[in-house]
């Protein structure tokens, strides 16, 4: 077991790592000169360039470039925001609530939904239940969220006039207490249903596959034959054989459903960071784009990290390696 | 819009964590007929389109790039789809847009194909320091905001087809990899392989001989996916404003219809439409072949 | 006295309108204490007809005809708690692939239990847990396998563990599914050999489905050769060894080699089992026989019986025609 936890934490550290470098290494091959880029200004004033060459080395090599740019970013600092003046960090943590109440959200709806439904769908397997679901999952895996998203606008919204499509609170109104977390549930509602629509297929598709396979084992017509109840053979034995994969694939579906919340809060004005990127593009924003890309990276890295050392304690298979 | 990606890579952990069980011959002869029943729809889709794009100016009705004076103005005769928020015509935006599209998902998964075809075959045949080093750049690959990162590099080098296709291309060949790996290294020990190396063929003539032509049929359908995959990457960009300005793609039809929702529901609709379908037909298509062509490494159903 | 009557047993599978017929009219009689051999290449719903008889097949695509008497019962139209009734008691079964015979995150002792359980209720934890550690002892497994999980033991091992589950009920009948291709030559002769005496300490009768038979020499003393979904020759190890009519059992015996005797070439048969969804008149084997005449085209060939109910379907036996 501690080698395999030990393996997953190195992919997890080389992961952050990795995105680190990447982000370094386009500083200094992008077009244009490292200072233009950190000040997203052409011709920045001379104050701010020496101020920037300075702070990450500029004038030294390479290898002392990097090793300032990775000291500034341990400690924290991820450059300033261009478009704002102020410190990404910052900026980054004030929208980083929305964004994870709306991610958290989906990740659980579509992981419990998608299981429940693939679960289900594989105790029929080949029936019309099945193949209509099965079909739906694809349909539903080809579209891009963020047309799906202004379809169920056009749809809810625009004709129904039902629910509210942009925003997290409904400003006018100026909600305090328990009408302020109804507003913003609310307001979830449209952004959350998109999102969770386009990520369940993954889930259903897993667990559908993982309890075929499962029911396909030979120990479970062993169990038939030793005429253990049905019921019995999937609740204690199949259910928990299958289970198993979807555990581990929730480890690296973050990155996953961290680009679709990007999208998704972007079509509905959702005050997270997806809208934040938006803006960032337009004013060409790199420090805060590059913050975003990192915070994200080290998010997922630690999120798999901590599925896997849980299921390297559920999984007896890796427990006594 | 990664999501492609990452079901595939996820498919393929399953089937290499798991020994799977061998499928009666009955079974077998069942999947091929359903899978000639998907791929044949699949495949006339995608003729359709490439017929469209190819003969783009005469399927056209109207230029693309000309801005007329009926500003969004609802499908019609004149119109067949209505017109955009500058009076371009929706149908032959469309139209010129699946150049775009189509061009860039299959050079896209090209790309992806060949990197990850050397590199999975390197890997799974010569083993040893190189196959872990591989198999770790996988596992990071496997975790990473992959779509994050190809929007940065587009922000930072500018939004040309080229950039597109070549960005999309170079973070898209994991899954291939993943793949041609397991192949090469379930072919290695096969006779015809151990009796060239009996004879006296050098390694990489072996691999380029024998390896990856016989182990490449699982890349073919999996390169099928990924040009769906390449497809929606493209259009996200298109979405956050990073499509190509020079040219007319389906995500930036998408993009553009926004502002005009309510008002024209039409400029959005249409355009997404038109994606769904070509990424379904893909899927079709890639989910066919892999069923006829390997049977081994086939997803359960 | 007969255990087990399996009479003009047929299954076929349903798939996008095609009817595929994995075992046609098969009838076999397994006397008490008989070891029989069901033996046939793969394919040749050699399994499938094992699945039938235990009602394991997937009933929405298989669809079993026929008789299969065991216990004064019909196993294919028994209600389904009559049926749980005599499983593991009366009737147990090995399967093909060892390491999966128990699942995979879980205890093997207490998978053990957990059947055990099923027929024998209100019996004390502590009691239990002995007759468990009894039954390893039995197929020489150390007690401490009894707290492991599968993917701690070997295949030799697993193989020992499925079979001390199921003769945990010392049934009257035990089917064992290929159940020792996967292991290596010389822990298959030990487990066969050790499963040949504990049958005759327990009194249980064994039908042995596999491809090898050399597996079907060493432990049985009857044997069906089965082809396409059809017993082509049946009858005591003996004689059908020693003397075997049908052509196919000729090119079977000839594709094991020999250790004793004269130096003959190994060889297989050519050409592979036919389609089974296109329906067949004659003799299934024809189209692969090298002494097939025109009747075996047309005419599908009766059971002759030789000496010591040694029974074959084929045109040729006994006919003047096929001299070997």
């Amino acid at each position: 077991m501690g080698s395999y936890i030990g393996r997953r934490i190195l992919t997890g550290t080389l992961t952050i790592i990795l995105a680190i470098i990447f982000s370094f290494l386009l500083i200094h091959l992008a077009p244009g000169n490292p200072v233009s880029i950190l000040s997203g200004r052409d011709n920045p004033s001379p104050e701010m360039e020496a101020a920037l060459i300075a702070k990450y080395g500029l004038d030294q090599s390479v290898f002392v470039q990097l090793g300032s740019y990775l000291k500034n970013i341990v400690q924290g600092d991820l450059g300033q925001s261009i478009s704002n003046n102020r410190p990404v960090v910052e900026m980054i943590a004030e929208r980083i609530g929305p964004t994870l109440l709306l991610s958290l959200t989906t990740a659980i709806l579509s992981l419990l939904i998608g299981t429940a439904l693939g679960i289900y769908c594989a105790r029929s397997a080949g029936s019309k239940l099945d193949s209509a679901l099965n079909g739906i999952s694809y349909l539903f895996d080809a579209m891009p969220g963020f047309w799906l998203g202004m379809m169920l606008i056009l749809l809810f919204a625009s004709g129904l006039k039902l629910l509210p499509t942009a925003g997290m609170v409904d400003l006018r109104a100026d909600y305090t207490g328990f009408a302020h977390y109804l507003d913003v549930l609310k307001h979830l509602i449209l952004p959350g249903l998109t999102l969770t629509l386009i990520s369940t297929p993954y889930f259903f598709r897993i667990a559908r596959s993982s309890v075929i396979q499962v029911m396909s084992e030979d120990f479970v017509n062993t169990l038939r034959a030793t005429g253990m109840k049905e019921s019995r053979i999937f609740n204690k034995y199949v259910f928990k054989n299958a289970i198993l994969p979807t555990v581990t694939v929730f480890g690296i579906t973050l990155a996953y459903i961290f680009t679709g919340v990007a999208i998704i809060e972007i079509v509905f004005s959702w005050p997270g960071m997806g809208s934040f990127m938006l803006k960032a593009i337009s004013s060409r924003d790199y420090p805060l784009l590059m913050g975003i890309y990192l915070i994200l990276s080290v998010s997922v890295a630690v999120n798999m990290i901590i599925v896997d050392l849980l299921y390297a304690f559920i999984d007896p298979r890796i427990r006594y390696k | 819009m990664e999501k492609v990606q990452n079901m595939q890579n996820v498919k393929n952990v399953q089937n290499t964590g798991n020994a799977r069980s061998s499928r009666s011959p009955f079974k077998r002869m069942l999947h091929h007929i359903r899978s000639i029943y998907q791929l044949k729809i699949g495949v006339t889709i995608l003729a359709a389109l490439v017929i469209v794009a190819i003969f783009a100016p005469l399927i056209a009705t109207h230029d693309p790039y000309l801005l007329g004076d009926e500003l969004t103005a609802p499908p019609s005769g004149a119109h067949l789809l209505g017109t955009d928020g500058l009076g371009r015509d929706i149908f032959s935006m469309i139209v010129y847009g699946a150049r775009t599209s189509l061009l860039i998902g299959v050079i896209a998964a090209l790309i992806s194909g060949v990197i990850g075809t050397l590199l999975g075959g390197i890997a799974g045949f010569y083993r040893g320091r190189i196959d872990k080093v591989l198999t770790e750049v996988n596992n990071i690959f496997l975790i990473m905001p992959t779509f994050f990162l190809i929007l940065l590099v587009i922000a930072l080098f500018g939004s040309s087809m080229f950039n597109v296709m070549l960005i999309i291309g170079l973070t898209s060949w994991v899954g291939n990899a993943r793949l041609m790996r397991a192949q090469a290294m379930s072919l290695r020990e096969r006779t015809f392989v151990l009796s060239s190396t009996a004879i006296g063929e050098s390694r990489s003539k072996i691999l380029f001989k024998h390896i990856i032509p016989n182990g490449i049929f699982p890349i073919i359908a999996n390169t099928t996916m990924n040009i769906s995959g390449a497809i929606l990457t493209e259009a996200g960009l298109s979405f956050l404003g990073l499509g190509d300005p020079n040219v007319v793609s389906w995500g930036q039809i998408v993009f553009n219809g926004r502002s005009y929702l309510t008002s024209g529901w039409w400029i959005s609709t249409f355009s997404g439409l038109t994606i769904v379908i070509t990424v379904l037909a893909f899927y079709l298509v890639g989910d066919g072949l892999n069923r006829v062509l390997s049977p081994k490494l086939r997803a359960n159903y | 006295m007969a255990i087990m009557e399996v009479k003009n047993l047929s299954v076929i599978y349903h798939a996008s309108g095609k009817r595929v017929a994995a075992v046609s009219d098969v009838s076999l009689t397994i006397e008490e204490r008989d070891a029989i051999g069901i033996v046939g290449e793969s394919g040749s719903g050699k399994s499938t007809l094992a699945m039938a008889i235990l009602r394991l097949l997937p009933e929405r695509i298989a669809q079993a005809q026929g008789e299969v008497s065991f216990e004064g019962a019909d196993l294919l139209t028994l209600p389904a708690e009559k049926l749980n009734q005599l499983r593991w008691k009366q009737l147990a079964v090995v399967f093909q692939k060892s390491m999966n015979a128990l699942s995979p995150v879980h205890k093997i002792g207490m998978q053990m239990t957990d059947v055990y359980r099923i027929k024998e209720t209100g019996i004390s934890k502590r009691e239990t847990r002995s007759k468990m550690l009894q039954l390893l002892d039995m197929v020489n497994l150390p007690e401490r396998v009894y707290d492991l999980y599968p993917h701690e033991l070997s295949g030799g091992m697993m193989q020992r563990v499925a079979i001390a589950l199921s003769l945990m009920h010392n049934p009257k009948l035990l089917i064992l599914d290929e159940a020792t291709t996967a292991l290596d030559v010389v822990t298959q002769g030990q487990i066969l050999e050790e499963m040949v005496a504990l049958e005759q300490k327990l009194g249980i009768t064994r039908m042995m489905i596999t491809h090898d038979m050399s597996v079907v020499a060493s432990s049985c003393n009857k044997v069906a050769v089965m082809y396409a979904g059809r017993i082509l020759e049946t009858g005591l190890v003996k004689d059908v060894l020693a003397n075997p009519v049908h052509p196919y059992t000729k090119g079977l015996l000839k594709s094991i080699p020999s250790f004793t005797g004269e130096k003959r070439n190994i060889r297989g048969i050519p050409g592979s089992i036919p389609d089974l969804s296109v329906p067949n008149d004659g003799c299934i084997f024809a189209e692969r026989c090298e002494h097939a005449m025109d009747s075996c085209l047309i005419e599908k060939p009766q059971d002759m019986v030789l000496p010591g109910n040694h029974r074959v379907a084929c045109h040729l036996a006994g006919g003047a025609a096929y001299v070997s």
